[in-house]
């Protein structure tokens, strides 16, 4: 009997080890496993910076491949910096870095000292009031009109600098992660950590356990588009398991005429076409951080105003010349969308193509007007060509004529000044087209945050008082809406005369819509006028946070989708623009089976509806627009030109994971004692158990014996 | 197999054969002939097929060495120029590590 249960107990042995094995395993397989949640706390709201590459270089921030560690600190003024990078005992130092120390020159000093392992910056609020730019002071330098080749006495922002301010920052390459910490609270409860542990008491070393940081942000992708884009393809052609490293910026231009044009015949050469146009997209130091306020919505808001107001003249669809309204992405990184509209257009694969373009109108950055003072920009070189010359003159008098009774006063630069960084540069580059660009700004830029995360809706004087409820906020209308307006109605009147239409009078930008767009696009998506129009797919889109104008990266070899902001745009601009039709939902999504003979004409979207009265249900309905969306994807990616200079070659890095995270280390010391014990325990287990086996016949069987033989 | 209990002619046949199928470009044959025969070449009393096993084992040392010199340099200069080799790195990788030159 005994025996019995001695061989019982040696079977269950290797059954309890195997589920312990198992519980280890499940507990490493399930994230949530309670030590780890009393060991760490995650960080929820970060915004990493991770990696791009062009044509030469990288840029942005990797962490190593399972992350970087180090023990918090935090640094407030700047003489915190010197325990970080000289005196402190605990290297290598996780930096948590006030926002107002978040410069170009703090940065360098982390970069070349190797007692950093990373940062994790704090958000200024308010914005740094000096201003931040971590852009290039010259925008866009090398891709525009002005190269050595061409203009030269006007490239590398030779006469004008457009942005002072731009630090340059976020085209360094850093070789730890840079995280920015969004959460106010989140950002507290690290401090808190720091205060009651890593606080070094008069100058003397604080005592372990210290609070810690890891940050993972580990890039695939390394050197330049080239070689990430020739690993992409040895990887699709040759391994088994294919992984792309990186990916290109892309996404999607948009645009619309007054009248609608068949997307898949062309225009006859003598049709002649106004194209206004703006950006889509703007970009920040972090991954998908890019508020963009006044670099691109104060633009894409007015524009859209315009395209309103034109469409509901009643003389809209009888001009002489069309109207094209278009919304350049990716222009940030080396004019992606313009540079691909050019070169389809001149490829012959878009149904207007340059010769149709009559004048060309540019909102640039429009929202912070000093003295209500708009300022004309014009390209020096195309101005040599007296032809083109006569038209710039008669555009600028159009648009002199109708900024008559509006608030806005039209100033010209300088004849002699080169335009600003602009979507035009792209079309003039092709051919010689009469055009200007409208900004807020004669020399350098207004903007003190250029595609920084402060570009915001505070940053171009939207303040909303307090206590305002979601619904009147959304209606509320700002200093910013007004001075919109203005220029929506004088760029609405201005395209109107130039396609030739008589009475500008009657051309009148809605207030209201202007101040609901710019909730929209810079407050909150989510609310009650873009639920009701948004498309009804696209409704994952909306959230309870300003959209982000990051132009985002398509996976390699598959159609990009539209990013929110765009989804936005076209689901506003086809209210704005389009007519409600009656067809059902299978018509409206394939336009092919409806029996309507101008469908070819149009673009039908399928939008969510309006709630019903007091219900939960949504009432929705199609609409038939002329707005049409155009892939823009940098043409150098089609031609398979990687080290192209012509042409935008940014690509994204991909990775496996990012997050940051926070925890208490020991000592080393202690680290040091913890292994060795648990090495010695290891080996003592070993020895017994090699003694117990070599005695097993003396130790058990024995025993064994005489109780059978008691037994017996 | 217990080399123990084969004749010495099977002996000298297994290792002719594993001699004879190292020049396939497989080294590691070479290497287990020299483990597997250094006993019975160098260390046990004379027999007839000794010498012969012997000189196989002798000459896959030798072309085990060759293969070793061969094989690390190559692998050293490969390591430490890939990266500034560029394209031609890439194209002669097989896994091409992520996140590094």
């Amino acid at each position: 009997m005994n025996m019995a249960a001695a061989g019982e107990k040696g079977g269950s042995r290797p059954g309890w080890r195997s589920l312990g094995l198992c519980l280890v395993l499940l507990a490493a397989l399930c994230r949530g496993s309670s030590v780890e949640r009393k060991i760490y706390v995650k960080l929820n709201s970060t915004a990493p910076c991770v990696r791009l590459l062009n044509a030469t270089h990288q840029i942005g921030c990797q962490s190593s491949r399972n992350g970087d560690t180090g023990v918090i600190h935090v640094v407030e003024k700047e003489d915190d910096l010197s325990w970080v990078l000289e005196s402190g005992p605990d290297p290598p130092y996780m930096v948590l870095l006030e926002g107002h120390l978040f410069t170009r020159d703090t940065m360098l000093k982390f970069k070349e000292s190797t007692r950093i392992s990373g940062i994790a910056v704090m958000y200024a609020k308010p914005p740094p009031p000096e201003g931040f730019s971590p852009d290039l002071p010259c925008p866009n330098d090398g891709f525009g009109l002005y190269t050595d080749q061409r203009g030269a006495q006007y490239s590398h922002c030779n006469k004008t600098l457009w942005n002072p301010l731009g630090s340059g920052m976020s085209y360094e390459d850093f070789q730890f992660p840079v995280f920015l910490l969004q959460d106010e609270n989140e950002t507290e409860v690290i401090k808190q950590c720091y205060r009651d542990h890593n606080v070094p008491g008069n100058g003397s070393a604080p005592q372990y356990p210290l609070c810690a940081m890891q940050l993972v942000s580990a890039m695939h992708a390394v050197t330049s588009t080239v070689t990430c884009m020739r690993r992409n393809s040895i990887q699709m052609s040759f391994s088994i398991n294919p992984e792309a490293v990186c990916d290109s910026l892309a996404g999607y231009n948009v645009w619309s005429t007054v009248r609608p044009v068949n997307s898949s015949g062309f225009l006859a050469p003598e049709e002649q076409v106004v194209v206004s146009a703006a950006r889509l997209d703007g970009r920040s130091f972090f991954w998908n951080l890019a508020p963009a306020a006044e670099s691109t919505v104060s633009s894409l808001v007015t524009q859209l105003a315009a395209a309103e107001a034109i469409h509901k003249a009643p003389d809209s669809q009888d001009l002489p010349r069309n109207i094209m309204f278009t919304f350049f992405q990716g222009e940030v990184f080396d004019y992606i969308g313009s540079s691909r509209m050019v070169y389809d257009m001149e490829k012959g694969r878009f149904p207007v193509r340059l010769q149709n373009i009559h004048t060309f109108v540019e909102l640039s950055q429009v929202a912070l007007r000093e003295d209500s003072s708009l300022w004309i920009h014009t390209d020096p070189i195309s101005r040599s060509n007296d032809s083109v010359n006569v038209e710039v003159e008669q555009l600028i008098d159009v648009l002199k004529n109708s900024s008559k009774d509006t608030n806005v006063t039209l100033q010209e630069v300088d004849q002699s000044q080169a335009l600003p960084p602009a979507s035009f540069q792209r079309f003039l580059r092709a051919r010689n087209i009469p055009g200007i660009v409208l900004t807020d700004h004669n020399a350098t830029y207004r903007n003190k945050y250029y595609n920084s995360m402060y570009d915001t809706s505070a940053s171009i004087n939207m303040n909303y008082p307090s206590g305002l409820s979601k619904e009147e906020a959304l209606n509320y209308v700002t200093e910013a809406a007004q001075s919109l307006t203005d220029v929506a109605t004088l760029l609405a009147r201005t395209l109107y005369q130039q396609a030739g239409g008589k009475d500008p009078a009657q051309i009148k930008v809605d207030e209201k819509s202007v101040t609901r767009m710019l909730y929209g696009f810079l407050v909150m998506s989510n609310n009650s006028w873009f639920q009701s129009i948004i498309r009804s797919d696209w409704k994952g889109h909306l959230e309870d946070k300003p959209p982000q104008y990051y132009v985002t990266a398509t996976s390699l070899g598959s159609k990009p989708t539209p990013n929110p902001p765009t989804s936005f745009l076209i689901s506003v601009l086809a209210n704005l623009t389009g007519q409600v039709v009656n067809y059902t939902k299978e018509e409206c999504q394939s336009p092919d089976k409806a029996t309507d003979p101008q469908r070819e004409l149009y673009e039908y979207i399928w939008v969510q509806g309006p709630l019903d009265n007091n219900t939960t249900t949504r009432s929705p309905y199609c609409v038939r627009s002329t707005l049409r969306s155009h892939l823009a994807e940098s043409p150098a990616f089609e031609l398979n030109e990687w080290d192209s200079t012509e042409y935008s070659t940014w690509t994204e890095s991909r990775w496996k994971e990012i997050r940051g995270r926070i925890f208490l280390v020991p000592s080393h010391q202690l680290e040091v004692i913890t292994l060795v014990v648990g090495v010695i325990v290891l080996l003592l287990s070993f020895g017994a158990t090699y003694f117990i086996n070599s005695k097993a016949h003396i130790l058990f069987t024995s025993g064994a014996q005489e109780d059978a033989s008691g037994t017996y | 197999m217990n080399l123990e209990r084969v004749p010495n002619e099977e002996k000298l046949q297994l290792c002719r054969k594993y001699y004879l199928g190292g020049f396939a470009l497989l080294p590691f044959l070479w290497l287990v002939n020299v483990t597997w025969f250094f006993k019975e070449a160098f260390l046990k009393p004379a027999y007839t097929e000794q010498p012969q096993i012997q000189s196989y084992v002798k000459r896959s040392a030798f072309g085990l060495f060759v293969w070793l010199v061969v094989l690390t340099t190559w692998i050293s200069i490969y390591q430490m120029n890939r990266a500034s080799w560029g394209a031609t790195g890439d194209y002669l990788s097989f896994t091409i590590p992520l996140g590094i030159p």
